[in-house]
């Protein structure tokens, strides 16, 4: 049994992390306009992630019992998040099994399709391993979720 | 997560079975050289099962078409051991915790014990503890019996964490460290961790579901035990972890077990008559194993009860734990730390296990061939460990995650030959 106490830290802490997302939202919206990435970029990525990424990822991005799904779960952690955490986390620690072996280039459009499959519209511009480093994850809304 | 597949590699082997009969053979010096029988002097002497104290046992199923789940783990091994040192993120102290090759199970209460020393020596009235694998969930219990408010933030729980890809047995130097870049230091460490954990893990003995049990190990063998065999060398492999920052050969591995012979129950070997495997020579040894499902259950229980929180959280950097409420933090990541914290010097060496359903009537475990077969309350556990002659080099740099169902059928099919042939002298 779980104090009146407990639950009322609970509930503080439950106001500090909507707090802390509404700060996130207004930080990083999904809005039309922003130009993520363009629809060849991510058709790229697509293409580079069944030949490096599906074999443990899964071909629809859902993950499996011992490994995380890209899409779902992945876009509420790292909502808000600079994509360039990302980017840095892809390029050092994937994939798995020859981590670090993925060209920039290779890593953005990778990206640019997870932002796709993610909800995240195209733009007219190709996402950079430069441009990136400024942009943020986009939150997810009931229009965007998959 | 955290920790990783312990294998069976360490229970005495080469040098350590060596050593063994050498200190079985000083000991019965010691006991007055006088013996009442020839059959007593042998078992004095060479440890020898006395007659009729072999129980019957019960064949195992071993079949790939029983195939119920294979798991793979990549144990965080480190060439220093684990790390253990404390930094300073922004405002915060950062004890780390992590990189115990495939000792992770067992050294867990010790190294717990280490790092919540250290967190409890700053006097927080809370901690964090980064991380639910075995290591996570054992520091997180043993922050909260020294008397801490205890917070897990994890990504993952039980049983999806890479501890639980284990195979779950008492190997408390399995690829825990090589020799050289340890250092003496950590022998010391070693030690005191392992005797920690091996009386924490007593505890647990005897409790419903058998969360922590032991089981006879029969180690069979083609060749005499006593007789020399060639220490594997990799011929692909040159030089040393010095020269290369790779460990290259099996002897850079630290050994370590002959320090904690005095708590752990010997083997001995069985005579022809007791033997009922068709191979020629077979020992027995007692084995500590760890149930994952009682275990996971009962640890995780035990921290809910005691009042701890666990936040579902993924760090994306280091400086995302500045943001954490408590001061103190303590880092069990496991092998995750290679990427999170960029800590290169965590080196993956992939382990595999196959399981298949359950033989409660089965109840113990056996070597042969470089694989091993261990009747565990989740499964019957089946793991190719040296099916090359790589010795302690298999895996080792080896980061592929995934099934490997040849790998596992191939283990299978050790033990399906040799169950096909038990009882021996039979059939």
């Amino acid at each position: 049994m779980r104090g009146l106490q407990a639950r009322l830290r609970d509930a503080a802490l439950g106001a500090g992390l909507l707090a802390l997302s509404v700060q996130v939202a207004h930080a990083a919206p999904a809005r039309a306009g922003t130009s993520y990435y363009t629809a060849a970029q991510a058709g790229r990525g697509a293409t580079a992630y069944q030949q490096f990424c599906a074999v443990c990822h899964g071909a629809d991005l859902g993950g499996a019992f011992d490994v995380p799904p890209l899409v779902g779960r992945f876009a509420a952690n790292w909502a808000g998040a600079p994509l360039g955490a990302l980017f840095d986390y892809m390029s050092k620690a994937m994939p798995l099994f020859a981590p670090g072996t993925l060209t920039p280039e290779q890593n953005a459009d990778l990206l640019a399709f997870m932002l796709r499959e993610n909800g995240a519209p195209a733009g007219s511009r190709d996402l950079t391993p430069e441009g990136l480093k400024t942009m943020m994850f986009p939150k997810m809304t009931f229009a965007t979720v998959k | 997560m955290n920790g990783f597949p312990d294998d069976p590699k360490n229970m005495p082997t080469r040098l350590g079975r060596r050593g063994l009969f050498a200190g079985s053979l000083a000991f019965g010096a010691l006991a007055g050289g006088r013996w009442a029988s020839v059959p007593a002097a042998a078992a004095a002497l060479r440890r020898t099962a006395v007659p009729g104290t072999v129980p019957r046992l019960v064949p195992m199923r071993p079949h790939a078409d029983q195939i119920a789940d294979i798991k793979v783990c990549l144990r965080p091994f480190r060439a220093a051991g684990p790390r253990l040192d404390v930094e300073r993120v922004g405002g915060k102290v950062v004890i780390h915790n992590y990189g115990h090759g495939g000792s992770g199970w067992s050294l867990s209460w010790g190294s717990a014990e280490m790092a919540v020393g250290k967190a409890a020596a700053l006097s927080p009235r809370r901690v964090a503890v980064v991380g639910c694998g075995v290591i996570g969930l054992t520091t997180a219990l043993t922050a909260q019996r020294a008397g801490l408010d205890v917070t897990i933030y994890t990504r993952d729980l039980l049983p999806h964490t890479r501890s639980v890809r284990a195979n779950g047995s008492w190997t408390p130097d399995s690829r825990v460290a090589l020799t050289a870049p340890a250092g003496p230091q950590f022998a010391d460490t070693w030690e005191r961790m392992a005797r920690y954990s091996w009386k924490s893990y007593r505890d647990y003995l005897g409790l419903p579901g058998n969360p922590i049990d032991f089981r006879d190990s029969y180690v069979l063998s083609d060749t005499p035990f006593d007789a020399p065999e060639p220490e594997p060398e990799n011929p692909d492999h040159k030089g040393d972890y010095a020269t290369t920052g790779m460990p290259q050969q099996s002897s850079e591995f630290a050994s370590y077990g002959e320090r904690i012979r005095d708590i752990i129950p010997a083997s001995e070997l069985l005579s022809a008559q007791e033997n009922p495997f068709a191979v020629p020579y077979a020992r027995r040894e007692p084995l500590m194993i760890f149930n994952f499902g009682a275990y996971g259950h009962l640890l995780l229980s035990e921290f809910y009860q005691a009042g701890g929180r666990i936040v579902i959280r993924e760090f994306h950097t280091p400086a995302d734990m500045k943001t954490l409420p408590e001061p103190v933090i303590i880092n069990c990541p496991g092998y995750a730390a290679r990427d999170l914290w960029g800590d290169r010097s965590l080196i993956p060496v992939r382990g595999q296990t196959a399981w298949l359903p359950p033989q409660p009537d089965v109840a113990y475990g056996v070597r042969y061939k470089g694989a091993s077969a261990l009747s565990k309350s989740d499964g019957l556990m089946i793991q190719g460990f040296d099916m090359s002659g790589l010795g302690e080099m298999d895996g080792v740099g080896n980061s592929f995650e995934h099934a490997d169902r040849s790998e596992a059928e191939k283990a299978i099919g050790i033990f399906e030959n040799l169950f096909a042939r038990f009882p021996a002298g039979q059939g």
